[in-house]
C-alpha cells in the first residue's frame, strides 16, 4: 500500500521535472538552430555605435569596444550630420540605421560628425561578424533553449 | 436583264399558260436571299457578342485578380508593419529584452518562423529564437529585418502561412460584379496560388471563360492571385455555341423555304397540267362536234337538194343517225364526268342488272356500228353468274367506253373484240380485249386522268375527248369496284372491270375526281 504510492508519487515528480525541464525549447535540433544562426548572420556586418534621438538630431549614446567605430574614431556624445552624402540631420535613428544597412554590400561608409564646434569626417568600414562572435551567440542559445539536446550534442 | 426580270415579277405569266421556272423560282430565291442576309447578320452579331462578352469576362477576370492582389499586398504590408510595431512596443517596456521576449513575439505570430535580435550595443549578444510549436521546416521561407530603436530584428516567415492568415483579404469580392445577364458567372472565383517562376501571370483561356493572374509584390512575387470569370458564350460547342447556333437555324429555314418552293411548285405544275389538258379537252370536244356536224349538215343538204336514189337515201340517212349517235354518246360522257366530278345529286339508280343481259343488249344495240367499222365481237359470258345490284346506264356506258376504245385504238390486221363475263373469288369481271396497238407503260398510268390522250393520239385519226377511261374508272369506283388494265404494246391491251360481287346497295359516297377542280 505504502509502496504503491510512494512509486506514484515518485511518477509524479518525475514527469513534473520533465515538463518543467522542457519549457524554453526550440522545436528544431540545436544543429539546425546552429545553422540557421550561421546562416542569419552571414551577410551582416556591424559598425559598432549606439543612437540616440535628441532634439536636434541623432548623437552617438554609446560605442563598442574593438568595433570599426571604435577605431574610426567615434565618440559619446558626437552629433550625426550626414552618411554618404545623405543628411542626417532631420532623421531618425532607423533611417540611419537603414542607411548603414544599405551600405552592406561594400562595407564603405562617410560619415560626418559634429563635435565640440567642428565637423569632422570618419570612414570606417563595416566589419562582419568574428567567428568568436557568432560561437558566442550560438552558445548563447544554445544554453538557453536547448538545455537538454545541448548536452546531447 | 434586270429590266426583263422586273417586267416578269409585273406580269406573271397567267393560268393557263405553264409558268417559266425563273418567274416561279424568283420570289424564294428572294425569300432565301432574304434569309441568307439575316442568317449573315445573326452570324456576324453572335460573334461580335461573342467577342465583347469574352472582352468582358477577360476584363472582369483581370480586374477582381488585380483588384485583390492589391488587396493582399496591402494587407500584407499592414501585417508586417504591426508585428514590427508590436516588436517595439515590447522594446519599450523591457529595454533589454531576452530570449523569452523574443521567443513569446515569435510565438504569437504563427507565420514567423524564427527571429534574431541584434542589439547595437554588441552585436556578440544577439539572441535568437526559432518557433516553439511547430517544424520550423517551412517550404519556403522569406527573411526580413527591420530597425528598432535600439537594434535590428530579423527574422524568416513562412509566405504560405502569411498569406492563410489573410485569407479574408482574399475572400472579399470586388464591390463591382457583373450583371449576370450576358452569360457571364456573377462573381469571379478568386484564389491564392502558387506561381512558377517563369511565366504563369497574365491572362488565360480556359475551358468555359477566362482566368487572369496576378502576381503579389515582392517578395511574395512566387504567389498571385487567379480570377476565374466563367461565361456560357466561350467554348460551347455545338448546339450551345450561339455561332453554330445560327447557322443551324439559318440553315434550317434555308432548307424550309427550298422544300415549300418544291411543293408549291409542283402544285402549281399539277395545276397547270390540269389547265392544259382542259385546254385540250375543248379543243378535242369542238373537233369531236364539228365533224359529225358538218356530215349531218352534208346529209342533210343532200337530202334536202333530192333526186336521190332509194338506197343513196338510205345511206345518207343512216349516215346521219351514225353521227347523231356519236355525237350524243360524246355529249353524255361528256356529261356524265361533269356530273360524277361535280358529285351531282342525281344519284346513280341500283337495280337488279343480268350482267349477261347487259352485254347482249349492249354488243346487239351497237352491232350495226360496230360491224361497220369491220370488227368482230366475240363474247365469252358465264351463264350463271345471278343478277348484281348495279346502274345498268353507268355499267353499259363504262362498256360501251371501253368497246369504242378498242375500236379506236385497233390495228389494220386483227379486227376482233373479245368481251369475257367471269367471276373470281371476290369479283365479277367483265374483260374486254383487243388486238390493237396497245398502251406504252409510261402512258399506263395516266390513262385514267380527265382529259388526258396517250401519245400517239393524235386527234386527226383517233377522236375522242380523253374522257373515256376517266369516266370508267369513275363509274367503277361508284360501285365500289376498279379498272385493270394489262397492256403489250402492238400486241393488244385487256381492260377489266371488277365489280366486287353480291354488291346490293349503293355506297356511301360517289368518289369525287382526284384533280383538285372539277370542269
Amino acid at each position: 500500500m505504502f509502496q504503491s504510492i510512494s512509486r506514484i508519487t515518485l511518477i509524479a515528480l518525475v514527469a513534473a521535472a520533465a515538463v518543467l525541464a522542457d519549457e524554453p525549447k526550440c522545436s528544431a535540433t540545436a544543429r539546425e538552430c546552429d545553422q540557421l544562426i550561421r546562416q542569419m548572420l552571414s551577410g551582416r556586418r556591424f559598425l559598432g555605435v549606439t543612437i540616440e534621438e535628441r532634439p536636434g538630431g541623432l548623437v552617438v549614446k554609446a560605442i563598442t569596444a574593438n568595433s570599426p567605430a571604435e577605431r574610426a574614431g567615434f565618440a559619446t556624445g558626437d552629433r550625426l550630420i550626414a552618411l554618404n552624402d545623405k543628411p542626417l540631420t532631420k532623421s531618425t535613428a532607423k533611417e540611419f540605421k537603414q542607411l548603414v544597412a544599405a551600405a552592406r554590400e561594400t562595407g564603405r561608409l562617410r560619415i560626418i560628425i559634429y563635435r565640440r564646434g567642428a565637423y569632422k569626417v570618419f570612414e570606417p568600414r563595416l566589419e562582419p561578424y568574428t567567428k568568436e562572435q557568432i560561437d558566442k551567440i550560438v552558445a548563447a542559445h544554445l544554453s538557453q533553449s536547448h538545455t537538454t539536446t545541448a548536452g546531447a550534442q | 436583264m434586270a429590266g426583263a426580270f422586273l417586267a416578269k415579277l409585273r406580269h406573271p405569266s397567267r393560268g393557263g399558260a405553264r409558268p417559266d421556272r425563273v418567274s416561279f423560282f424568283l420570289p424564294f430565291l428572294i425569300i432565301a436571299l432574304a434569309l441568307g442576309a439575316l442568317a449573315w447578320r445573326s452570324y456576324t452579331l453572335s460573334v461580335k457578342m461573342e467577342r465583347g462578352v469574352s472582352q468582358l469576362a477577360g476584363q472582369y477576370a483581370g480586374y477582381a485578380a488585380e483588384n485583390t492582389a492589391l488587396r493582399v499586398d496591402a494587407a500584407v504590408a499592414a501585417e508586417t508593419v504591426r508585428v514590427a510595431e508590436e516588436w517595439q512596443q515590447m522594446e519599450k517596456r523591457i529595454p533589454e529584452p531576452t530570449f523569452n521576449t523574443l521567443r513569446d513575439w515569435v510565438a504569437q505570430h504563427d507565420w514567423i518562423l524564427s527571429a534574431a535580435y541584434i542589439p547595437d550595443y554588441d552585436p556578440a549578444s544577439t539572441i535568437f529564437a526559432s518557433e516553439v510549436t511547430s517544424p520550423s521546416k517551412a517550404r519556403a521561407k522569406i527573411s526580413r529585418e527591420f530597425f528598432t530603436s535600439t537594434g535590428a530584428v530579423k527574422y524568416e516567415y513562412d509566405p504560405r502561412r502569411l498569406l492563410d492568415s489573410l485569407q479574408s483579404a482574399v475572400r472579399q469580392q470586388p464591390f463591382v460584379r457583373t450583371p449576370g445577364t450576358f452569360g457571364i458567372q456573377r462573381q469571379a472565383d478568386v484564389a491564392l496560388v502558387a506561381i512558377p517562376a517563369a511565366s504563369g501571370a497574365g491572362l488565360h483561356k480556359i475551358d468555359d471563360g477566362f482566368a487572369f493572374t496576378s502576381r503579389l509584390a515582392a517578395p511574395l512575387h512566387s504567389f498571385g492571385i487567379r480570377a476565374v470569370v466563367r461565361t456560357e458564350y466561350v467554348g460551347g460547342s455545338g448546339w450551345e455555341n450561339q455561332r453554330t447556333m445560327s447557322l443551324w437555324m439559318s440553315l434550317l429555314a434555308l432548307v424550309l423555304t427550298g422544300i415549300g418552293g418544291v411543293l408549291a411548285f409542283r402544285g402549281l405544275s399539277k395545276e397547270t397540267e390540269t389547265m392544259k389538258l382542259r385546254g385540250a379537252l375543248i379543243a378535242n370536244v369542238s373537233h369531236e362536234l364539228r365533224t359529225p356536224l358538218s356530215m349531218i349538215r352534208l346529209g342533210a343538204e343532200t337530202l334536202k337538194r333530192g333526186k336521190l336514189k332509194d338506197h343513196e337515201r338510205q345511206g345518207i340517212q343512216d349516215q346521219i343517225l351514225h353521227e347523231v349517235l356519236l355525237l350524243s354518246h360524246l355529249v353524255e360522257n361528256v356529261l356524265d364526268v361533269a356530273r360524277i366530278q361535280n358529285r351531282s345529286t342525281k344519284a346513280l339508280a341500283f337495280t337488279p342488272v343480268g350482267p349477261r343481259d347487259l352485254i347482249r343488249t349492249l354488243v346487239s344495240t351497237y352491232e350495226s356500228w360496230i360491224r361497220s367499222k369491220g370488227f368482230t365481237v366475240a363474247m365469252q359470258l358465264d351463264e350463271t353468274i345471278e343478277d348484281q345490284m348495279w346502274d345498268r346506264d353507268s355499267v353499259s356506258r363504262a362498256l360501251l367506253n371501253l368497246i369504242d376504245n378498242a375500236i379506236k385504238y385497233s390495228g389494220d390486221d386483227d379486227r376482233a373484240i373479245n368481251v369475257i363475263l367471269r367471276r373470281t373469288e371476290e369479283h365479277i369481271v367483265i374483260e374486254v380485249q383487243d388486238r390493237g396497238v396497245g398502251i406504252d407503260s409510261n402512258d399506263l398510268t395516266k390513262i385514267f386522268d380527265p382529259y388526258y390522250r396517250a401519245k400517239f393520239s393524235d386527234t386527226t385519226t383517233r377522236r375522242g375527248a380523253g374522257l373515256g377511261l376517266t369516266l370508267v374508272q369513275q363509274i367503277l369506283e361508284s360501285h365500289g369496284g376498279r379498272v385493270e388494265v394489262d397492256s403489250v404494246p402492238g400486241t393488244g391491251s385487256t381492260f377489266r372491270l371488277m365489280f366486287p360481287r353480291g354488291l346490293s346497295g349503293a355506297p356511301a359516297e360517289v368518289p369525287a375526281l382526284r384533280t383538285r377542280e372539277a370542269f
